[in-house]
């Protein structure tokens, strides 16, 4: 026995193997259509989820304080009027010199008490710079009565339909805004309500009251502040291209010298919006568990069934000297081409869904009521599926792989056939 | 030359709480080149001692010598080996892979044993010429009958170019015409090849062909004629 066999070459395995596939066309047909529509709707349904979760960051970003945010260390677990930069402008120049490419934002918040002659709420007073900060852009189009203030307006005020409602104002009403200072001392402001409008978002329409930085920087300076440094309760830092957040966030903490200051991106800002998707990206993966299970009954199904009837046939291999190992390879090899298979003919479905869904859109107008609120953000009424490539190699090694693992059990099976045995069968 | 030797072989099987003596101090030397005929009714052990010459399945004691290698001393990795490079096997049914042709069928065990492309498609041509087949080359084993799937199989073993070929009742889903067709084949081959020819038949037509018979009665060598 001086001649040593050399391994079955991977030609004549998948030469076997393909043709092994095809012996029953039909079976082999229904487990592919079956994992095909299955890889389908999981590549459509995670394309729309990841859709509808972007869509949330999205809004959240652009309704709230951008991707990076700069404000007092203590601020986010403890916002109080009091915690604020106190030297926002030289901040502001600091940042000007860095060439972020994005809109950097000046921000006034502040917790307040509105009074009107009928009623008086709890409100949160945004100062912004009317002329330019990213809320005229989504607010100005849902003004439904009044004008967007004009720059250096310091008394205008914008408010919400819920808050109109509750404090029974209109366009021209005042409104006395009034804040208790951390010395004991009150602070009030005369407010007059340039207009009203209705963004979407319930919340936001009951609670928030929308004025320029020079009206909110009065509260910052009876909090001890000095108006040539211009006080700010954080600066809103809004990238072009949203990659290169952790880049800037990085860059910006080691740049930043002032201790106080904490260098946050939305994700710091906003904790139960990434909680909200983390449980949702966790209920996908248990639905895709489900699908995958499927997928592997349906393999196994099919390779056994395969490996069961073919049991002399594999005694008859052995016979002739074919070692255990190659007939586990063959199987395997037949597993391969099976999920091969199944994957192209699931991105065919799946791929085409996403496409057309990705170009039209479906409009959940109807199924989710105007201002519903998840975690604090919304999710736009149109959504258009999206797959990252990230995602798509994601789903296709997980469909592959699993296939590929499903053939572990029937190649196994297949090679503890003992000749003898099989070909007395 | 002595190429097969066996000495005491026993086997041992137990079905229950029954032992059944399958072979009972089997002595049995085949020389090169041999057409050999084993027989004897069914359950007398011809199947069991093809096999145990074949390092199909092991013996409970005793000695097989085959080209001068012990065989009862290799593993199941080194059987298999031996079995590629020095036996081939023809089936009573069921000989050859549904999914190959008679070509592929003759190919696979030269693919196995690594043998290059060319010199295998040669070597199974010539095969396949020799056993008539040639112009079915190309068809699978459905689309042939079942004496000319019997000679693929023959083919098959003697393109590999094994010291010995094991027949187990090869003869047994052919009719007459078939039979002793194959039959004329396997002799004319040992003849030509120098391959050595072992195979169980209870069939006496088939029998007068050969130019050894061995008997086996109960496990044990009732007769050993050569003519």
């Amino acid at each position: 026995m001086k001649e040593t066999p050399q391994a079955l070459p991977l030609k004549m395995l998948f030469l076997l193997a393909w043709r092994n596939l095809w012996r029953h066309k039909k079976r082999t047909i229904i487990t592919l259509i079956s994992i095909a529509i299955g890889f389908g709707l999981s590549v459509f349904s995670i394309g729309m989820q990841d859709s509808g979760h972007h869509s949330m960051v999205k809004n959240a970003i652009n309704m709230g304080d951008g991707h990076i945010t700069l404000q007092q260390q203590d601020y986010l677990n403890s916002p109080a009027n009091y915690r604020f930069i106190s030297e926002g402008k030289d901040t502001l120049s600091q940042l000007n010199t860095l060439n972020i490419p994005g809109q950097i934002v000046p921000r006034i918040s502040l917790q307040v008490l509105a009074s009107t002659a009928n009623n008086s709420v709890g409100v949160q007073l945004q100062g912004i710079d009317v002329s330019n900060d990213p809320l005229l852009r989504l607010i100005a189009k849902k003004l439904v009565q009044g004008e967007w203030p004009e720059a250096g307006d310091d008394r205008g005020l914008l408010i919400g339909t819920g808050m109109a409602k509750k404090l029974k104002a209109k366009t021209g009403s005042k409104i006395v805004l009034m804040t208790g200072t951390r010395s004991g001392n009150t602070e009030a402001q005369l407010g007059r309500v340039r207009g009203i409008f209705e963004s979407g978002i319930a919340e936001l329409d009951k609670f928030l009251i929308l004025t320029d930085l020079s009206y909110a920087t009065r509260f910052l300076v009876a909090e001890g502040g000095e108006k040539q440094q211009q006080p700010l309760t954080r600066i809103a830092i809004f990238l072009d291209d949203e990659k290169t957040m952790a880049y800037w966030k990085e860059k910006l903490a080691e740049d930043n010298k002032n201790p106080d200051i904490a260098v946050l991106d939305w994700q710091d800002m906003l904790p139960q919006l990434v909680q909200y998707i983390v449980i949702d990206d966790v209920s996908a993966y248990v639905m895709m568990i489900f699908i995958l299970l499927v997928i592997v009954f349906g393999i196994i199904n099919t390779v056994l069934m395969g490996v069961l009837e073919r049991t002399r046939e594999f005694g008859l291999l052995r016979a002739l000297g074919l070692q255990r190992n190659y007939l586990v390879m063959l199987i395997l090899c037949e597993t391969i081409l099976l999920s091969l298979l199944a994957v192209i003919f699931g991105w065919l479905i799946g791929g085409s869904i996403h496409l057309y869904v990705a170009q039209y859109g479906i409009d959940f107008s109807g199924m989710i009521p105007e201002g519903t609120t998840f975690a604090g953000t919304f999710m736009d009424p149109v959504i258009y599926s999206e797959l990252s490539m990230h995602r798509i190699i994601q789903l296709t090694l997980i469909v592959f792989l699993t296939t590929l693992a499903s053939g572990i059990y029937p190649a196994i099976k297949a090679s503890r056939v003992t000749p003898v045995e099989a070909l007395r069968t | 030359m002595k190429l097969l030797s066996l000495n005491n072989v026993n086997k041992e099987y137990q079905q229950g709480d029954v032992t059944i003596n399958a072979l009972q101090n089997v002595n049995l030397e085949l020389s090169d080149g041999e057409f050999a005929a084993l027989v004897g009714p069914s359950g007398s052990g011809k199947t069991t001692l093809l096999n145990i010459i074949g390092g199909l399945d092991n013996p409970t004691s005793g000695l097989i010598q085959l080209n001068g290698q012990d065989m009862t001393q290799f593993n199941e990795a080194e059987l298999s080996r031996f079995r590629l490079f020095e036996i081939g096997f023809v089936f009573q049914a069921y000989n050859l892979v549904p999914v190959l042709s008679a070509l592929e069928n003759v190919e696979l065990i030269m693919v196995l044993q690594g043998k290059h492309k060319k010199d295998r498609e040669e070597r199974a041509q010539h095969y396949l010429k020799l056993v008539g087949l040639q112009t079915m080359q190309h068809r699978r084993p459905s689309a042939l009958s079942g004496g000319q799937q019997q000679r693929v199989a023959v083919a098959r073993a003697l393109a590999a170019g094994p010291r010995i070929v094991l027949a187990d009742e090869p003869t047994a889903n052919l009719d007459s015409e078939n039979a002793f067709a194959l039959l004329d084949i396997m002799h004319d081959l040992t003849h030509e090849e120098g391959t050595t020819f072992l195979f169980s038949t209870h069939d006496p037509r088939v029998m007068e062909r050969a130019e050894r018979i061995v008997t086996l009665r109960d496990g044990k060598i009732e007769s050993d004629e050569s003519r």
